[in-house]
């Protein structure tokens, strides 16, 4: 009824082979990608600048994780540790005076090659293994940030974003910074859309399944795992930029320390492995439910009359975001978007009991 | 779902998700105060006591009428010591029309800086955030109100110089965790053990401090003459556990102002007896403020948290912090009755509160444009086994080393900060 899938036939194989095969999901995504283009028109300034930026934010560094934890397999703790990196190298090179859209590739870069040393583990270890090296790397970086005056930037340990401009735009004010952090999460969620249907994409799927087998019939596991790493790390470099610049706007160590890189193996995990939609679910559930389950409370305490002590009322909110957070992967293992596949696929040919996907 | 009904439901859900913004923002003759602060990870009871005081005094401010007929309302949240719901909590709290903000955190408050700046909101960095805020000339709207870090170490210092004459020679062991926070005093310190002569030691454990038993022998060893140990949390009671476990002489141990009355009965009162630190305001509740917050506030059930709290280190911390805040607005309406209310109507009061003493609270504090830290003044108190007594009067110290610090890095964030 919502798909009306009766009649459509796919007759070329590119048809079958599109991102979005059915018409339906073309328009949804069509509508989606409007409304976050015309979201500073619709929502109120407050929701634009601290809930959609830090979404589109959080969701694209999530989606570089899933391309390494849900695309190739690879454990990685230290992600908090590879933004870092991008982020320090691009404002520093900013205030060097280079241009801001050469600096975000340049701190790209840098946590390229410091997250593809690190992932160089990966060669050896497996599992549990490559999760203490990269938490290791976590533990490092964060040393040598605080360690070294000229990178944290003095005893204050503070470093100002100088204002820059991206394409010739500044990116000063509401709006810039957040159709900047949006331009770079569309292109990362399109890479990651059209990374499945590339040879890259099988052959990181063939190393995450079983990189002996991926071997034998002739994918070269050295070169890919690297890959993997290089690319990720590229992409959290970037998007430690974006973060810097866009959203933060100043920077210090306590930023990035390990409670962000667990904070970004939950999206991934809760939102779904190597589920593009998952890395968003992920992301606001993760981002928003402290926020939103404190406001109710709040809101209740003050509002309607229930009396609980400041104390109960700031750690409530924790307890039930723990609960949600095991709830929803007792509910549904395979996370958020494994949820919603199973809702679209209830609907898929809704009124009728089956849909073959 | 028809296409009219969907279309209908969707305004609807916009126009309401505006709707609490508006309601809030309609109420007049309120100032609305922001206190989105850490209640659950790592400043917990510290938070929990300091927002007491605030909120307590504040509710005395509201039960004698206000000031100049407007009531002050504290919006009191946990942000959890996470940026992204801290920046939330600053937005909302723009939006709302909140004229302050006060955080109660390093990070964030260093986090907030570029935005408060460039919204003229007055973010209260009370013993957090960026030292250098002491100058108000590089920013206009953050506002330390309390003596900063630097002036601690600086103060504790020149008490040890007090008590023992000269320093010329002595040892003195810096313990800290090893973070911006614990390593922010060294500067100040190696600049004084090169002015005064003393041989400065210093020992960095590993944040977050749960374990520092291979430092402390370490310090035994180098027989200091003072000891001052600089974290937070967790950290401190670890500290005085080593300590004593390693028996060095309490009496000759300090710390900044993060230790209480808590981190004593922690690690056990009788035991701590002597520790030393550094006292912003009066502790206790003799203070003619907390017995009025007792008689006013706190006995006829309107107080904000239990009431053996009151009058605790922390607890006088947030009166003391609410106290000079309120003094800001009640400054700002002599300067301009007829407002508008807004973050540069309360910054003009808050910057020219003048000897302001919060009925013997405080030491006699000035705020200026120039400088937010309200003079630097503080006292050594120590512990007696059941409570700290002051060892000093209110006094300031080695505030021409202090400044100068402040001056090297305020001028470098005014080239290149914003």
């Amino acid at each position: 009824m919502f798909y009306r899938r009766a009649g459509i036939r796919h007759t070329r194989y590119q048809d079958e082979r599109q991102i979005w095969p059915l018409p339906f999901d073309r328009r949804l995504a069509l509508l989606i990608f409007l409304l976050a283009i015309f979201a500073p028109l619709l929502i109120d300034r407050l929701y634009l600048v601290s809930y959609l930026l830090p979404w589109v934010i959080w969701s694209t560094a999530a989606l570089g994780l899933n391309f390494l934890m849900g695309g190739a397999g690879q454990i990685h703790l230290g992600y908090g540790a590879v933004i870092a990196i991008g982020a320090y190298a691009s404002v520093h090179m900013v205030r060097a005076g280079l241009p801001f859209e050469l600096a975000m590739i340049g701190g790209g870069l840098l946590s390229a090659a410091v997250g593809m040393i690190f992932g160089a583990t990966a060669l050896r270890v497996k599992g549990l293994y490559l999760a203490m090296a990269t938490l290791a790397m976590q533990y490092i970086v964060d040393f040598v940030i605080i360690q070294f005056p000229a990178i944290s930037g003095g005893t204050q340990a503070t470093l100002q974003v100088p204002r820059v401009s991206f394409l010739g735009v500044e990116v000063t004010g509401d709006l810039a910074p957040y159709y900047v952090a949006l331009l770079i999460c569309l292109l990362v969620t399109l890479f990651m859309l059209n990374l499945r249907r590339s040879s890259f994409g099988r052959a990181l799927a063939a190393v995450r399944e079983k990189d002996y087998a991926a071997a034998v019939i002739g994918v070269n596991t050295f070169r890919y795992k690297l890959l993997a790493f290089w690319v990720s790390s590229f992409i959290g470099g970037v998007v430690g930029s974006v973060l810097a610049v866009c959203y933060y706007r100043a920077i210090s160590p306590d930023q990035f320390h390990l409670d962000l890189s667990i904070q970004l193996v939950a999206m991934v995990i809760v939102g779904g492995l190597g589920s593009v939609l998952g890395s968003f679910f992920g992301a606001a559930l993760i981002l928003f439910a402290p926020i939103l389950l404190n406001q109710f409370f709040g809101f209740a305490a003050s509002e309607l009359g229930m009396t609980i002590s400041t104390d109960l009322r700031s750690h409530v909110p924790l307890m039930l975001y723990g609960a949600m957070i095991v709830g929803f992967l007792l509910w549904e293992p395979l996370g958020l978007a494994k949820i919603y596949a199973n809702l679209r696929n209830y609907f898929l040919v809704w009124p009728f009991r089956h849909a073959r996907q | 779902m028809k296409r009219r009904e969907f279309l209908t439901a969707t305004a609807a859900a916009a126009v309401l998700s505006q709707m609490p913004i508006r309601i809030a923002a309609a109420q007049d003759k309120v100032i609305r105060f922001s206190m989105p602060q850490d209640f659950t990870k790592v400043y917990t009871f510290v938070t929990a006591e300091y927002s007491q005081g605030q909120r307590d005094y504040l509710t005395l401010v509201n039960l004698q009428g206000g000031i100049n007929g407007h009531q002050i309302v504290a919006d009191v949240s946990d942000h959890g010591n996470d940026l992204p719901r801290a920046i939330e909590a600053y937005e909302r709290a723009k939006s709302e029309g909140a004229v302050l903000i006060d955080p109660l955190s390093t990070p964030v408050a260093r986090a907030l800086v570029p935005r408060a700046l460039e919204d003229k909101i007055n973010l209260i960095t009370a013993f957090s955030g960026r030292s250098d805020a002491a100058d108000g000339t590089a920013f206009p709207y953050v506002l330390p109100l309390s003596p900063n870090y630097w002036t601690q170490a600086a103060l504790l210092i020149d008490f040890f110089r007090q008590k023992d004459g000269d320093l010329n020679g002595k040892k003195i062991c810096y313990v800290h965790i090893d973070t911006p926070f614990g390593k922010e005093p060294l500067p100040i310190l190696q600049k004084l053990a090169e002015q005064q002569g003393f041989e400065l030691v210093t020992f960095p454990y590993t944040p977050p401090g749960n374990d520092q038993s291979a430092i402390w022998p370490q310090v035994r060893r180098a027989r200091p003459d003072w000891v001052m140990f600089w974290g937070a949390g967790v950290g401190q009671t670890t500290a005085l556990t080593e300590a004593i476990r390693n028996g060095l002489d309490m009496s000759r141990l300090s710390s900044s102002v993060w230790i209480s009355e808590s981190d004593m009965e922690v690690v056990g009162a009788e035991q701590c007896t002597g520790v030393l630190k550094v006292e912003p305001c009066v502790s206790g509740r003799e203070p003619e403020l907390i017995q009025e917050i007792l008689k006013e506030v706190v006995e006829p059930d309107k107080g904000a948290g239990p009431e053996d709290k009151v009058g605790t280190a922390y607890y006088n911390y947030g009166v003391m912090l609410a106290a000079i805040m309120v003094e800001g607005v009640r400054k700002a309406f002599e300067k301009d009755p007829d407002g508008p209310i807004s973050g540069e109507w309360l910054n003009a009061g808050l910057r020219s509160i003048s000897d302001f003493t919060a009925e013997g609270l405080i030491p006699a504090t000035t705020i200026t444009p120039e400088d937010h830290q309200g003079g630097g003044q503080g006292r050594i108190a120590h512990w007696d086994g059941a409570k700290f007594v002051p060892d000093t009067d209110f006094f300031s110290a080695n505030q021409d080393v202090v400044w100068e610090e402040v001056r090297k890095y305020s001028e470098e964030f005014k080239k290149t900060g914003k």
